[in-house]
């Protein structure tokens, strides 16, 4: 498995560079940490370019630099990196790959379980092509910021999408996993599996019935999920909730929940211009939400 | 649902959310284009205005590549009849074209002899009593050297200087950060200001001396540039010292000049020798500039400039070619070209026509009302579409506006060059953006103020000094 974690400032991305690690380590996955750089004006790219190798040429931290030096300095503080004299962010090397790629290389660096990436310009596009590259199937990025952010990237990014939002390390987790009888929903009890057997999370089995569903064939599908858990000697309970699907889940959902959610199997085009349930719900929730695909 | 159905609409749908400015730019010029052409317009003059919407709808959002719009541009101006194939062609390349090259070739040869630790040494020199004679000697010198060599140029020397000396500086703190700030602002003011100095300060100040040539029969050298520009430069640099010293007050305890002042020692003979050719060939080019602008064309002289680089074996073809913005120079061209077909069709006349039935409807209507509203459209413009764009593209009608007085032209190109609203006005701007320490909204903040001071000295010099010129 690849994990993709995009950060941008600093204390900001604290919690999505801890949520993050914490999932690679479990895991024991490999882990692109990026930063992706202000897009520039076409006019200015060349100068902007130009600029940049000078400050490299005078030892000075071109911008987006600092950024991965505190990123990589928490990870030696967390532990994640074993500091050696060898491996100080000090003597760090740039090496300019394909579409506006740089990686960060260290020179005592020898796992290459841990890559520091920096990427320039508009950050979808950029996240999207990092994901379709190197084959990352989870993008981890902060709640904060522009909303339309993730909507685009459940939409357009090939990997499942975990949006950080008001996490913190002291809270002990768990999971809610709102359930249906649709393959995106399948998806997401396979992930709810692996994440709670990793971390040994509780989790709570939700379903809400709509449309023409009745409430025993909701029933079954909540026996049938807990099931699965069951054999994987997990713990959960289950509940049937009412109302519309979002409200009910935003409203069920508490600060300490992480909500698993499968991707909707809507037509894009539709999505994209009226949004979806899981999309909706990762944006009213307050707390750590991953859409998987 | 078929899983190739989803990966097309998918694909479909990314290629719609990058590109949504281009497929409402062309809905809306297709819509144009179906409406009947206005009373007093010919169909190409209506055609090379519906271009000209669509050009600035395309440089401001870049859906598409800018060599993708400049071949858009030169592609529908025959498409639609606009001119001849011959003629589109022949107004693609001129002298302001050849210097947009130049320049932009002649600022990566300098760039490259890393004159920058030299000409911090000289600052230090003459500035480094005090820490804020030193930041004022930045703005000054960052000045001086953009009016001759233009910004890009100076912004790539100067930034690594001003970023040395603020290097450790903890910006968590307000003493910090205004004093990051105020070394950023001022090397990034002292830029933009000097830009307006000379015609080669910007690719915008010689486009505009080539349609007063071309459209006026107005000729307009260095020199009388300079003697028009220059105060206003120099005004300008005080107001925006005391601007910044306001804005961002700081004790300044937090620069570390002495650190900067152990880097710049680093330097050997071959280096010596190297620095002193380029300012050989820097003061060259300028004397030329001075001296034989009429003959030989402002971009042909910049040509020269990075030509005598390339033979001197002081930069290679390959680092030049890296580095120039080819995207850029090809823009330029198309939008020149259109700027030649809008004044060839009579397209701009009629738009002046209308500025002027405009304001025969205010209560007050004189040279002063026309003039301001045309120097602050061409700021704002530039601020939100760059400058040379603007100027290439507007210029025609401030100059139609009144043929005869250049003051209108002057001030058109002056006020294009007061980028201090948005970071995508400049390539100095955008450089200061790319360091990450400055925000838009900061610069937009401090801008205001520095734009209309800078718009009211126009208006000023303007009336009261140019006429006696």
């Amino acid at each position: 498995m690849k994990i993709l974690i995009a950060i941008g400032g600093r204390e900001f991305s604290k919690p999505t560079l801890d949520l993050g690690m914490k999932i690679a380590n479990s895991f024991k996955c490999s882990t692109t940490i990026a930063y992706v750089g202000k897009k520039i004006s076409q006019f200015s790219e060349k100068d902007v370019s130009v600029v940049h190798q000078n400050l490299d040429d005078r030892e000075l931290y071109r911008p987006g630099i600092r950024t991965l030096e505190w990123a990589y300095d928490f990870l030696i503080s967390k532990k994640y990196i074993e500091e050696k004299d060898s491996n100080k962010f000090d003597d760090y090397l740039l090496v300019d790959e394909e579409n506006s790629r740089m990686k960060v290389l260290l020179k005592g660096q020898q796992s290459d379980k841990i890559d520091l990436i920096m990427r320039t310009g508009e950050i979808i596009e950029q996240l999207k092509d990092e994901v379709e590259t190197n084959k990352h199937d989870i993008t981890i990025i902060g709640g904060g910021g522009n909303k339309g952010i993730h909507q685009k990237l459940v939409q357009f990014i090939d990997s499942s999408v975990f949006v950080v939002k008001n996490y913190s390390v002291n809270k002990k987790y768990k999971i809610l996993l709102p359930v249906n009888d649709s393959m995106g929903s399948d998806m997401a009890i396979e992930t709810a599996i692996n994440f709670a057997k990793s971390y040994k999370l509780n989790v709570e089995i939700v379903s809400v019935p709509e449309g023409k569903k009745s409430i025993e064939e909701v029933e079954k599908i909540l026996k049938k999920t807990k099931e699965k858990f069951s054999k994987n000697r997990i713990k959960t309970t289950t509940k049937l909730i009412d109302g519309s699907a979002v409200d009910s889940i935003v409203n069920y959902a508490k600060d300490d929940s992480i909500v698993i959610l499968g991707v909707s199997p809507k037509n894009p085009i539709m999505k994209y211009f009226f949004g979806s349930k899981p999309l909706s719900i990762a944006q009213k929730c307050n707390c750590p939400v991953l859409i998987t695909k | 649902m078929n899983e190739s159905y989803k990966v097309i609409s998918s694909s479909i749908l990314f290629w719609f959310s990058q590109k949504k400015w281009f497929v409402y730019s062309v809905l809306i010029s297709i819509f144009l284009l179906n409406l009947s052409t206005p009373v007093g317009l010919t169909v190409p003059a209506y055609h090379s205005l519906i271009i000209l919407l669509l050009v600035f709808m395309l440089v401001t959002f870049e859906p598409i590549p800018f060599p993708a719009i400049a071949l858009l541009t030169l592609v529908l101006q025959v498409v639609l009849g606009v001119a001849p194939p011959d003629v589109v062609a022949s107004s693609f390349m001129n002298d302001a074209v050849l210097f947009v090259m130049g320049s932009l070739m002649f600022a990566i040869a300098i760039v490259h002899q890393g004159l920058d630790i030299r000409l911090a040494k000289l600052i230090i020199k003459i500035f480094g009593k005090s820490k804020r004679m030193f930041l004022a000697g930045l703005m000054t010198i960052s000045a001086i050297l953009s009016s001759f060599l233009g910004e890009h140029t100076v912004i790539a020397i100067m930034l690594p200087i001003g970023l040395s000396v603020i290097k450790n500086i903890d910006t968590q703190q307000a003493d910090g950060k205004n004093a990051v700030l105020l070394t950023l602002f001022s090397i990034a003011y002292g830029t933009i200001i000097g830009s307006i100095g000379t015609p080669s300060g910007g690719a915008r100040n010689v486009i505009m001396i080539n349609y007063l040539q071309e459209f006026s029969n107005v000729s307009i050298d260095y020199w009388k540039w300079m003697k028009h520009a220059y105060p206003i430069l120099m005004i300008q640099l005080v107001v925006a010292y005391f601007v910044l010293q306001f804005t961002f007050p700081s004790s300044l305890n937090n620069i570390k000049m002495r650190g900067f002042k152990k880097n710049v020692g680093k330097t050997d003979v071959k280096k010596n020798i190297n620095h002193l050719f380029s300012c050989l060939i820097i003061i060259g080019i300028v004397s030329s500039w001075f001296a034989f602008n009429d003959i030989y064309g402002l971009g042909i002289i910049a040509l020269a400039g990075a030509l005598t680089f390339m033979i001197f074996g002081m930069i290679s073809w390959e680092e030049i070619n890296k580095n120039t913005n080819w995207g850029v120079i090809l823009l330029f061209a198309a939008t020149i070209s259109l700027g030649f077909q809008i004044n060839e069709t009579g397209a701009s006349s009629w738009l002046v026509l209308k500025f002027n039935e405009l304001l025969a409807t205010l209560p007050s209507n004189s040279m002063n009302v026309s003039w301001s509203i045309m120097a602050v459209l061409s700021g704002l413009t530039a601020n939100f579409f760059t400058s040379s764009a603007t100027v290439s593209l507007i210029g025609p009608m401030a100059i139609e506006l009144h043929p005869t007085d250049i003051s209108f032209a002057l001030s058109s190109a002056i006020a294009s060059g007061f980028s201090f609203l948005t970071v995508i006005s400049s390539p100095t701007a955008m450089i200061i953006y790319s360091t990450g320490l400055v925000s838009t909204k900061m610069f937009f903040r401090v801008g205001t103020l520095m734009f209309s001071i800078s718009i009211i000295i126009l208006y000023l010099m303007s009336q009261f000094y140019w006429v006696k010129l």
